[in-house]
């Protein structure tokens, strides 16, 4: 039992009297009972607050996020499928010193994520070292072989770089899984910080908290590093699948938060290996496209399928340098599950050094002796296939029934390389509100990293919580929720 | 202060060069006044890299690219912490220049009492240096002096002088870049029994309209072992003495010790080079 040691005078409340830690690291009191110094402000505000003005509050709140549009889209379920991102009021807080060593960390695993990359598709040093196998890289679904060979603009593949982080139960910071091809969830964090803005205005400003406004412009500045013309503004783009993609609300955020055209394919012509874009003034030519769009539906023509969402002959256009793409093509190995576990051995052959944020162990089914130990080991595990997105497809094995297990069990054995499995890594929970009271609930946090002249990362990342009581599932899709995370100034 | 330095190098060659060894000295030192919290060394066409110290106590990045390539980019990110180096009012005077007999044959000084690959000791140089110092009997009063005779008498001037510019040529010339400031320097003391040595890194300018020398490059300046006392830093392209607005990569007997990039490969010069440096502070 947590006990709030605020001096709780007449009007205070004591909102953590129920609270419970037991067995989880907590955000707000860690492991023990008394709430951090980076927390003692929020916990005292908190106590302050009446409860029907936390309620007003609460509703002001879902109601911007309406006003505003802040939804996404679940696939896979036949009801509405546009749904309000449910957001909680208390805010996570980061102290500066852990900040800098997460921000550290993933400076450090961007730079050899992108070196990894360009030496796949050239050299493949890594490869004829003896440091990663072969099979691995190039049976990645999302291994490009016709990327061989190609000078990437600026030698940079991966622009934006989502990767998920995680605290274990004594509180380190893990990562999860890198997200190397089009992550999503920035907009959620730049909405959050409005809102809160308004809903807290006084403790956001006592607070000093590092702002995440420049989003925006240091992702425009990035874009804008890529373009091919050395002369004049580059003309940057957005390019999305439609309104039925399930960050649409995103993609329009964005590019109206850059000032620049949001496009669909058929929006865009190539002539002679040039990229145009249909106005009602004419035909613009495109340097740079910040693409929403998985590899795959890019170009019909050159990927051969039947999709209308891309532009047929848009990767000539590319191949020939007359226009650049955010992500690259083919960085989808990069995050690939069965890669990942080899990011600590990239780290120190490229760059000389231990990497400076941990990551989960990870058993690679395709390995015969990991295949053994996790069929024989289901109901520990946690099995996630090795490429694919958003939650979906995963077994925790602890909360599985013996019918799915056995389903997982033959799916690995047909095709190994396609599943991983970690041990399941309780996450750390913060305190949430839940119908009236202050629960604990699992949160991760994914920090956005740009890599464009320079590399930045807005402080913080996007929290995101998982709503249902000890789920440990915190994607959108699966009925996960967020919060506003403040990075504390040094 | 904390300090973030982002230095960009890129070589185009006219046509594809191979067998390229290279050591880069581009990683801060930690010590006692500054402390490098990360440093990230990266190379395209994309290698293993490995690391070392060198004789003088130096972090070196090594990688060889046996293939042929037509490009070479290096970039390093680095974040340091400094703290507090020098009291301004309270410089360390006081030690007489008689006394720096006493250090002569000490292993900390002596390295950097002799010729070395760039700087001579000759009784030209000799002349100007006593000439300079003129009746200061005190080693940094001197030290001081012959960084501001150099400040003052010297043109800062960029395509005048190469890398491979030795002291003599720079001392008849007064002319140069930070290099060849930091050179003449060492020549002057070393001339007059004051130990000095080379020091590259990286400064934080910051003034107001960004006037100090030799900013967007990476740095040089002295130190001069100020016996009982340390080694001080002077930079004699900013007639400043050194304080927690500088980063320190090391130290050498002159340039040749502490090059950024150094190394050999097959083929023709580079018809392109490029280097830019940003320093920003991040606090």
């Amino acid at each position: 039992m947590a006990q709030n040691l605020h001096t709780v005078d007449a009007v205070a409340i004591n909102r953590f009297k129920d609270y419970s830690n037991t067995g989880f690291f907590d955000e707000m009191f860690g492991t023990g009972f008394v709430a951090q110094d980076h927390y003692q402000q929020i916990n005292s505000r908190l106590s302050q607050i009446g409860d029907s003005e936390l309620e007003t509050k609460q509703q002001q709140v879902a109601s911007s996020f309406l006003e505003h549009g802040v939804t996404f889209t679940v696939y896979g379920e036949t009801e509405g499928t546009e749904r309000i991102f449910p957001f909680d009021l208390i805010p996570r807080i980061i102290p500066s010193d852990e900040w800098h060593e997460i921000e550290q960390g993933l400076v450090q695993r961007i730079i050899a994520l992108n070196l990894f990359l360009n030496d796949i598709y050239k050299d493949s040093k890594i490869i004829k070292d003896g440091v990663i196998p072969r099979e691995v890289v190039e049976s990645s679904p999302h291994y490009r072989a016709e990327m061989v060979g190609f000078n990437v603009p600026k030698d940079i593949y991966i622009h934006i770089c989502g990767s998920d982080l995680i605290r274990d139960e004594k509180g380190r910071y893990l990562v999860l899984e890198d997200n190397a091809r089009c992550p999503s969830g920035v907009s959620y964090l730049l909405e959050n910080r409005e809102i809160m803005k308004k809903a807290f205005p006084r403790t956001y400003r006592e607070m000093s908290v590092c702002p995440v406004e420049a989003y925006p412009d240091l992702l425009l500045k990035t874009l804008e590093y890529l373009s091919p013309r050395n002369s004049g503004k580059p003309v940057c783009v957005l390019l999305t699948p439609g309104v039925y993609n399930s960050a649409y609300f995103e993609h329009t955020y964005l590019a109206r938060q850059m000032g620049i055209e949001i496009v669909e394919g058929k929006d865009l012509i190539t002539i002679e290996d040039f990229l145009f874009m249909r106005t009602t003034h004419g035909l613009v030519q495109v340097d740079v496209i910040y693409r929403r769009l998985d590899d795959n539906f890019l170009d019909p023509s050159f990927f051969k399928n039947d999709s209308l969402l891309g532009v047929s002959g848009l990767m000539n256009c590319y191949l020939k340098g007359n226009v650049s793409l955010a992500n690259g093509i083919g960085t989808g190995v990069a995050d690939d599950k069965v890669t990942y576990a080899y990011v600590p051995e990239m780290i120190r052959y490229y760059l000389a050094q231990e990497p400076i944020l941990e990551q989960v162990p990870t058993y690679l089914c395709w390995r015969e002796d990991d295949r053994k130990f996790v069929l024989e080991n289901l109901q520990d595990l946690v099995i996630k296939p090795a490429n694919e997105s958003g939650g979906y497809g995963m077994l925790i094995g602890s909360s599985s029934s013996r019918k799915e297990r056995e389903e997982f069990s033959d799916r690995i054995k047909k095709s190994p390389r396609d599943y991983i499995a970690q041990p399941i890594v309780s996450l750390s929970r913060h305190p949430t509100f839940c119908d009236g009271s202050i629960e604990g609930r699992h949160v991760d946090l994914r920090p956005f990293v740009l890599y464009g002249d320079d590399i930045e990362i807005v402080p913080g990342g996007l929290t995101r919580v998982a709503l249902q009581k000890d789920s440990l599932v915190v994607n959108s899709s699966q009925g996960g929720g967020s919060k506003d995370t403040w990075v504390l100034k040094g | 202060m904390r300090l973030y330095v982002l230095h960009k190098t890129h070589y185009s060659y006219p046509s594809p060069v191979r067998n390229s060894c290279n050591e880069l000295r581009l990683s801060p030192l930690s010590n006692d006044w500054q402390k490098c919290i990360t440093c990230f060394v990266s190379v395209f066409p994309t290698t293993k890299t490995r690391q070392y110290l060198d004789l003088n106590g130096n972090l070196v990045h090594y990688f060889e690219i046996p293939e042929d390539h037509s490009h070479l980019t290096i970039e390093s990110r680095s974040t340091t912490t400094t703290s507090k180096r020098v009291d301004f009012g309270n410089f360390p005077y006081g030690v007489p220049m008689r006394s720096l007999k006493e250090v002569e044959s000490s292993p900390e000084a002596r390295p950097y009492l002799q010729s070395s690959h760039f700087v001579d000791i000759t009784p030209e140089i000799w002349r100007q240096a006593v000439e300079i110092q003129g009746d200061s009997k005190d080693v940094f009063q001197t030290a001081y002096q012959i960084m501001e005779f150099v400040y003052l008498n010297y043109e800062y001037c960029v395509s005048t002088t190469s890398v491979d510019t030795h002291v003599s040529e720079v001392l008849k010339k007064r002319k140069g870049v930070c290099q060849d400031f930091a050179h003449a320097v060492i020549a002057l003391c070393r001339c007059l029994g004051i130990p000095a040595r080379y020091v590259s890194g990286y400064f934080y300018d910051s003034s107001r309209d960004q006037i100090m020398r030799g900013g967007g490059a990476s740095h040089a300046w002295v130190e001069v072992l100020v016996n009982g006392h340390g080694w001080f830093g002077l930079d004699p392209t900013n007639n400043r003495v050194v304080d927690e607005t500088y980063v320190l990569i090391g130290s050498g007997r002159d340039y040749r010790d502490v090059a950024p990039v150094t190394g050999n490969y097959f083929g023709k010069l580079p018809d392109k080079m490029e280097v830019s440096v940003n320093v920003r502070r991040i606090d």
